[in-house]
């Protein structure tokens, strides 16, 4: 019975937790410089590149265990009229169950606790770019594949959730397929041409932790066999990044310092 | 009062304010609140910002529209003054009377106190870089 209301406690606890505000830390001296000073060595090589729009990805977190480099996508894209870059990408809002789409500079971008002061950038097919231009520059458009609610381990093949590498990657594919107006169509035509999610190897134990102290990871849009087989699919930088340059869509990844 | 040299940096963002994401441990990021004000325009006498220098916090008005900070430099009195833009999360580290150590970058210059970023002043390479929109609610 003891053993019982100590369980029970815990349970509570860890609840408790889910959906806890952002640390307000602020960011030391050092990684403002490498945010901003990375910010302006990627602006250079998208400069040089002669792109107009590039997927781009930052490494936020060590990944290393499950075989992934990159945390985090979005698009970058030219900016005529401010001559300057800007990304469109998806946060997750202060560890909550939702997230939005922000417009941002590439300083905003790097300017958070990296892993690695890093940025990978792959310039997308001509096609591909000019598709997506005058779609990243309009409000109304992007959020056409968007889904607020939000789990990081959002199954690829499901709309309930959706998460930031996955909202980059069905805008791509809705903006490249014009029939696909819907994120469901959109997964569809990357079933079509072959993209391929990273399977992650998660036990129940460790599933059911991130469960209950996150309140921005479900599983309950995974099918059951797999769920219960710990094979937890999800969209990736690195998986996404292979496809591109496997479909021809993308060239090879620029690594930028 | 007379010597100061109006800038004006950075007067293409809209937010002025920068995310930081807490620590994660999975493959897809979050973000968090927005913790480091950006200087939209800087009103200063030339070479105020300078690596090493130390400034104080003189006065901190916040008003709907954004925050107007004072700083003294202790050595001759000469003042800077900095506008920030839109809801300055993490501003209350800029408390009148708190020290802050001025840090020159290639971007600009870094605001801050025991080594925590307070404040960014963007040059022009930085504010170039930087700008904030919030697309959907």
């Amino acid at each position: 019975m003891r053993r019982l209301l100590i369980g029970l406690l815990l349970l509570a606890t860890a609840a408790a937790h889910a959906g806890r505000p952002c640390e307000e830390r602020p960011l030391a001296v050092g990684d403002v410089e490498r945010g901003m000073h990375l910010a302006e060595a990627a602006r250079q090589r998208l400069d040089a590149s002669g792109a107009q729009v590039v997927m781009i990805g930052r490494v936020g977190q060590d990944l290393s265990q499950y075989g992934l480099h990159y945390s985090h996508l979005g698009f970058a894209y030219r900016d005529s009229e401010a001559s300057a870059w800007r990304v469109v990408h998806k946060l997750n809002d202060c560890g909550r169950a939702e997230a939005s789409l922000y417009r941002q500079g590439l300083g905003e971008f790097f300017l958070d606790r990296m892993q690695r002061y890093e940025a990978g950038i792959v310039v997308l097919a001509p096609d591909a770019q000019q598709k997506l231009l005058p779609l990243l520059r309009d409000n109304q458009r992007v959020t056409q594949w968007h889904t607020p609610a939000y789990s990081m381990l959002a199954y690829p093949w499901a709309t309930r959730y959706q998460q930031s590498n996955q909202w980059a990657l069905e805008t791509l594919a809705g903006a490249l397929e014009p029939a696909a107006g819907t994120r469901r169509q959109a997964q569809a035509w990357l079933q079509l041409h072959d993209y391929r999610p990273t399977t992650l190897r998660l036990g129940p134990l460790t599933r059911l932790g991130a469960r209950m102290t996150r309140a921005n990871i479900a599983f309950d849009d995974h099918p059951n066999d797999k769920r219960f087989s710990d094979r937890i699919e999800t969209v990736s930088v690195d998986s996404v990044f292979a496809w591109l340059q496997r479909s021809g869509l993308g060239a090879a990844t620029l690594a930028v310092y | 009062m007379n010597v100061l040299r109006k800038l004006t940096l950075c007067a293409a963002l809209t937010a002025g304010i920068v995310p930081a994401s807490q620590a994660q441990s999975s493959i897809s990021e979050a973000s968090a609140l927005s913790l480091l004000p950006v200087a939209v325009s800087v009103a200063a006498p030339v070479m105020i910002f300078s690596a090493g220098v130390t400034l104080s916090v003189v006065t901190v008005e916040a008003s709907a529209t954004g925050m107007v900070v004072v700083l003294e430099r202790a050595s001759d009195g000469a003042l800077a003054t900095l506008r920030f833009s839109g809801q300055v999360a993490g501003a209350a580290s800029l408390a009148v009377g708190s020290a802050v150590l001025v840090t020159a970058v290639s971007t600009g210059w870094v605001l801050s106190a025991a080594g925590q970023a307070l404040a960014f002043i963007p040059n022009q390479i930085g504010a170039a870089l930087l700008y904030n929109e919030r697309i959907t609610r």
